[in-house]
């Protein structure tokens, strides 16, 4: 019993980091007001430019570079709704499209089909003394991003709770002609956000090429950016909530696949599509059960204009 | 709408790419069966469109792509375009199964036309697209193309279609056949059924595990001819076999999550059948070794050994490469014909790839699956396909 939980455990922690990353990026940009569809595109991004970056240098530098990409396509997000005022879910959703093909392309006339070569992945961190912990061990044994992925969250929420920048971030995304009035630059603001979460989404997709995977598949991210978009209202546009929500994914993903294997005899009463929609259906339930208005940003996805009101 | 737009101009690429003879190419299709072989310089087009899996999934697409690109028009995509493929690269990559047909696969005046698709909706589109490009044969790869050839194939009855991986199927899910579409099933059974053997003899654990794709009949067939074997040659680890399947063909990590799974509990010799997702469980046998485990992972569809060659103890091939060659090779030389068949041990439709890794015992391990091959090549066992066939299927005594 101990093993299969340890094993739950463990399958979970390695798992979850780039759907945190990509949830937190994502609400980063949400709560300041910018709608932030293009996670999916951010990601991938993030994951061919990591991939290709490790080639030549090593893979940490290499995450950066990946963290940097993302920054950077997200600034083309940044240009079309903040400056230019368009609409925020055709500005995100173009980017996803255009990281899906041009990540193909790529590819292909550099590389050829079958992924970059191989590259070295993030050295895995075995804690001493604590893998010999029943259950607990199932915290040693992975890669820097994990450890990551169970701090960032609360220096998130220290962040937008506890600080003045917190503070304006949130306003800018519930109340910007506020901010405006206090003498504050909301596109300023916004910028900053944007750009944050371009390089946390970029992080996300840089964990799957180099620790999930030693290479750019060409698939990646393979609907994950849509999953943390999940996670980010699931978990009400809070840190803490986006990061309890990833961790709760991938541990009903985990759990799914530790029942098909550790109890063959249960897919003798239940059929395997069954298990397959087991994550989501433990979603629904919860949300169901959660039962209030959403928490979104008064003034999501509405471009800022110092003349309106 | 955008989608479509981007693959009209990557056909627009690929047209550019190709040398001006394909535009040479007659348009009006052959419709005499006897036409006589095409002089050379005016290769004939063959289309193929692969499935969402993509090209570089190191199995059932680039297995299909190799026939028709490698084998039939001896030419490799690169950068974005074909060159000439050095003859050494054909022969190699022929699978040593089928090294007594090595001299049979020679080029032929053929022009190949890929369509990749992004979404389930393209299939049509991209098939009769190939089809107004003048491809006198069209190949759907998959079974996820099979009501898209039907459609496409019926609207055009004087183009000819290749189906893999399935029959043609009416409305009510009936089988049924058309005049100008051949189409190609395996009996991925026999093969999984000779890894399984093998498995159940290299495992130290007697655990041993299946990871599958999306759990459709296709993919049962491997998941039953494979606990056949390994029921074939260790009871034990029979009955604590563990297959759990990801629910997609295009996810890394969904792959490896279930390999890590299937290894920490115990599994040393892993077999897949799940496309992309195979590669995360290849990923997951090869960090388990780096971690000082003795696992191997089995590969599926095309040899994939090259992809981690400590690790890969051997590949359940599949031939669809001989299958759209032959299919080519049918075309150029006037001998199409339509129909159903299905392409097992005996015809060279599945087969077992070579072993290079060492373990103890290899080689009794190695002379007791070929007898056991032998076995069915025979017709002394009948490997099941189905549960049904799986529950009533009896061990051999030898």
């Amino acid at each position: 019993m101990l093993e299969v939980l340890h094993s739950l455990l463990f399958s979970t922690l390695d798992a979850a980091p780039a759907l945190v990353f990509a949830a937190l990026g994502a609400m980063l940009s949400e709560r300041a007001g910018v709608v932030s569809v293009g996670v999916e595109g951010m990601m991938r991004t993030g994951a061919f430019c990591a991939a290709v970056a490790a080639l030549v240098m090593p893979t940490p530098l290499a995450v950066g570079v990946g963290m940097a990409a993302g920054a950077g396509i997200a600034a083309v997000h940044g240009f079309l709704s903040i400056r230019w005022r368009s609409d925020q879910v055709v500005s995100g959703m173009a980017l996803n499209l255009v990281a899906m093909a041009g990540g193909t392309y790529l590819l292909e006339s550099f590389f050829g089909p079958n992924g970059t070569p191989s590259i070295t992945q993030l050295s895995r961190w075995n804690i001493p003394g604590l893998s010999q912990v029943p259950l607990l061990g199932a915290l040693s044994g992975h890669a820097a991003p994990t450890y990551l992925a169970l701090t960032l969250p609360f220096l998130f929420h220290l962040l937008l709770s506890r600080t003045p920048l917190g503070l304006r971030l949130r306003a800018v995304g519930d109340k910007p002609h506020a901010v405006a009035t206090l003498g504050l630059s909301v596109p300023a603001l916004r910028w900053g956000a944007v750009l944050g979460g371009g390089m946390m989404a970029g992080l996300g997709g840089a964990v799957l090429s180099t620790t999930v995977l030693d290479r750019f598949e060409q698939h990646t991210p393979s609907g994950l950016g849509f999953m943390a978009l999940a996670a980010m209202v699931f978990g009400r546009w809070t840190p803490l909530g986006a990061f309890a929500a990833a961790l709760f994914f991938a541990a009903g993903n985990a759990l799914r696949i530790g029942l098909a294997s550790s109890a063959p005899w249960l897919l003798d009463l239940v059929p395997q599509g069954f298990l397959l929609a087991l994550p989501y259906l433990l979603t629904l339930l919860v949300l169901a059960l959660q039962g209030q208005r959403g928490h979104a940003p008064a003034a999501l996805g509405i471009p800022f204009e110092q003349e309106s009101r | 709408m955008m989608l479509r737009r981007l693959h009209v101009l990557a056909l627009a690429a690929l047209l550019c790419a190709c040398s001006k003879k394909s535009e040479d190419a007659p348009k009006a299709p052959s419709q005499t069966s006897t036409a006589a072989k095409p002089p050379e310089g005016k290769p004939v087009v063959v289309g193929l469109v692969i499935d969402v899996g993509g090209r570089g999934d190191h199995s059932f697409n680039d297995a299909s792509l190799r026939g028709l690109e490698l084998w039939a028009a001896g030419k490799k995509y690169e950068g974005g375009r074909y060159v000439d493929a050095p003859a050494g690269e054909v022969r190699q990559s022929i699978s040593s199964d089928l090294s007594a047909l090595a001299p049979e696969v020679k080029p032929l005046p053929v022009q190949p036309l890929v369509l990749q698709s992004k979404a389930q909706e393209d299939y049509a589109p991209n098939l009769q697209l190939l089809v107004e490009q003048g491809a006198k044969l069209t190949i759907g790869n998959g079974y996820l193309l099979a009501n898209a050839v039907r459609d496409v194939a019926t609207e055009n009855p004087e183009a000819r279609f290749l189906l893999i991986d399935s029959q043609l199927l009416d409305a009510q899910g009936k089988a049924k056949s058309l005049p100008n579409v051949r189409t190609v099933l395996f009996k991925e059974q026999e093969g999984s059924f000779l890894v399984g053997a093998l498995a159940g003899l290299v495992t130290k654990t007697n655990k041993v595990g299946f990871v599958g794709g999306i759990e459709v009949p296709l993919i049962k067939r491997f998941d039953v001819g494979y606990r056949a074997g390994v029921r074939t040659t260790n009871a034990k680890a029979a009955d604590a076999l563990m297959a759990v399947y990801t629910g997609s063909f295009n996810s890394v990590s969904a792959g490896k999550e279930v390999a890590q799974d299937l290894i920490a509990k115990g599994a040393d010799v892993i077999f897949h059948a799940a496309g992309t997702d195979g590669l995360g469980v290849i990923q997951a046998v090869k960090e388990a070794r780096a971690a000082g485990k003795t696992v191997f992972a089995i590969g599926v569809d095309s040899d994939q050994s090259h992809l981690a060659p400590d690790a890969i103890l051997t590949s359940m091939v599949k031939h669809s490469d001989l299958a759209v060659y032959q299919a080519a090779k049918d075309l150029v030389e006037g001998r199409f014909t339509a129909g159903e068949q299905v392409l097992g041990l005996k015809e060279n439709g599945v087969g077992m790839a070579d072993v290079r890794v060492e373990f103890p015992g290899k080689a009794e391990a190695l002379q007791k699956v070929e007898t056991l091959r032998q076995q069915v090549l025979a017709g002394k066992i009948a490997v099941p396909g189905t549960q049904a066939e799986l529950s009533s299927f009896q061990v051999a005594q030898p």
